[in-house]
């Protein structure tokens, strides 16, 4: 099992005149069991990139393995709902896609679709609503009548509900407050590290990636510019030079304390374990 | 008289639900605004009240002297612009020329005159090669910035950010960001409603919503003063902020407020032992 990308490329609008390769040739391979980020500039391909993770589109040229599934050119699939069950994806602003007339069925939608019972896809979407933190009373609400956050946190609720192997998300946690934010991501985080899900998140927010993320892909124009561990990348001067990244904040302070003259890992994600570092030097 | 005046202002939604709860403040000419608050604290209603997309159900908002109602709200626009929060939903033109010049041929400039009305406000947000560019091929921060041109060259005192830019790349926010600030230093009176911590240390001031309630207002730094109390609401404090609590936390205390100087500062305590 794997997720393989070879020699894929995406393009859309095939012989048009405004035809646009959106991927260029990826050959990558996404490591199972952790959590990859990817990030690049509006427009270098990330959303293309994940929407070939469960057959949204199709590669124009090339192949994607994907677990025991292999989607490749001009071929014809036959897997599809397999397929979207083992691979949720999040999508921006999901919560623009609530649809029925109460949460619980809204969330139980996705595990109905996909075969379990009724009384089945109703106890999973109650396991998913407790794990997101949606309150009991809410379960019989319309979807629609809720706050903007909880919101979001039900459409991820109806992924979670099919018991991915695999979740995706694009952006998850853009226009939430902060404490909603690091709720989001922790949980996501949790179920990497407790039921072992592979996550593979796409975001702008490289402070998220380099608190959590274990590997980053970085997409530049359709091609892959890095992949390799998230904290190698961010401490590569040239590199946050050579693509424009925007530093995580911890490791511009950190760099001015090394210029200073202190001597520190590059291993520190959070400022807690920063401090500890500098006041083993100072005391 | 202040530019702004908000009083007694409340807005439900439905019975069970108050979104804003008897909110007042004024704000003066020429401030730069932030509103934070968590989810459904009431700050995109509250934004919409001012630019009179939501009936004002009780209280009144006084924009320029005048009350923000059915009879006033096409005066008050005069004086006022709003950027959302999806870029591609407020491209309305076929080009960034059209675009920009659909806002004026709506408010009947002369055609001789456009051009070079157009050329001033691209050229003030920075796209003055990108005239004849489509939206597919600019980016969310150009688009948003294509937006701002169209309404300064609409002359506002006042524009609203409703989340501009927490739809685009670090490169785009920091543009718009810049681009706010720029804004305010041009006595253009800015309202951001916005999830970035870091945005509110640029501002003026900074009002706090908590369910719908006014829970501050205030200078940033002072908004920023007590962390465990923006953190109950759901909120948090900056980095740099971040920096000097988790130092205070191990007994080491900071009194730079930048990472520059906190540096230079655990280095003399290094050399000093």
């Amino acid at each position: 099992m794997a997720i393989k990308f070879k020699a894929l490329s995406y393009v859309y609008n095939k012989d048009m005149p405004y035809a646009h390769k959106a991927l260029d040739d990826i050959s990558l391979e996404i490591t199972e069991g952790v959590i990859t980020a990817i990030i690049g500039e509006t427009g270098s391909g990330k959303s293309t990139l994940v929407e070939h993770l469960n057959a949204l589109l199709l590669p124009t040229s090339g192949s994607l393995e994907i677990l025991d599934y292999e989607l490749v050119a001009d071929k014809k699939i036959r897997f599809l709902k397999p397929l979207r069950k083992d691979v949720g994806l999040v999508f921006q602003f999901s919560e623009y896609q609530l649809f029925e007339e109460t949460i619980l069925k809204d969330v139980a939608f996705g595990p109905l679709n996909f075969g379990y019972s009724q009384e089945e896809a109703t106890q999973r979407a109650k396991d998913a609503l407790k794990l997101l933190n949606i309150p009991e009373e809410l379960y019989n609400s319309s979807p629609l009548e809720i706050s903007g956050g909880q919101k979001r946190r039900v459409a991820i609720a109806g992924i979670i509900a099919c018991d991915p192997k695999i979740i995706v998300l694009d952006e998850p946690t853009a226009g939430l407050d902060p404490k909603g934010a690091k709720q989001l991501i922790e949980l996501f985080v949790d179920m990497n590290r407790t039921l072992h899900k592979t996550v593979i998140l796409v975001t702008h927010d490289n402070e998220m990636v380099y608190n959590y993320a274990d590997e980053t892909v970085l997409l530049h124009q359709g091609k892959v510019a890095y992949h390799g561990l998230t904290l190698k990348l961010f401490n590569d001067k040239n590199m946050i030079k050579e693509y424009d990244l925007l530093e995580p904040q911890i490791v511009t302070f950190r760099n001015q304390l090394k210029e200073k003259g202190f001597k520190l890992s590059d291993e520190a994600r959070t400022l807690e374990k920063l401090a500890e570092e500098i006041k083993r030097q100072i005391k | 008289m202040s530019l702004i005046e908000v009083k007694n202002v409340s807005y439900a939604y439905n019975e069970n639900s108050v979104a804003i709860d008897d909110v007042s403040f004024d704000l003066e000419e020429g401030t730069y605004t932030t509103i934070i608050g968590h989810n459904g604290s009431g700050k995109s209603t509250l934004a919409k009240m001012m630019a009179g997309l939501l009936e004002i159900q009780k209280g009144t908002i006084t924009i320029n002297g005048l009350q923000v109602n059915v009879d006033n709200i096409n005066k008050i626009r005069q004086d006022l612009g709003i950027v959302f929060q999806n870029p591609d939903n407020q491209f309305i033109g076929s080009t960034v020329r059209d675009d920009i010049a659909f806002g004026l041929e709506n408010k009947l400039v002369a055609s001789e005159e456009m051009e070079a009305i157009i050329g001033e406000y691209v050229a003030k947000v920075g796209l003055s090669d990108y005239l004849d560019y489509e939206p597919q091929n600019l980016s969310g921060g150009q688009k948003q910035r294509v937006a701002i041109a169209g309404i300064m060259a609409m002359k506002p005192k006042i524009i609203i950010f409703d989340e501009a830019t927490s739809m685009l790349d670090p490169k785009g926010k920091k543009e718009i960001k810049q681009l706010m600030s720029q804004l305010s230093d041009n006595h253009i009176t800015v309202i951001s409603i916005t999830h970035d911590i870091e945005e509110v240390l640029q501002s003026d001031e900074c009002i706090v919503l908590n369910k719908g309630k006014l829970f501050m207002k205030d200078k940033p730094e002072k908004v920023f003063a007590d962390a465990e109390k923006l953190r109950k609401i759901n909120l948090d404090i900056p980095f740099a902020m971040q920096v000097k609590e988790v130092f205070r936390n191990h007994k080491i205390k900071l009194k730079a407020n930048d990472l520059k100087g906190m540096a230079d500062e655990l280095w003399q305590l290094n050399s000093k032992r």
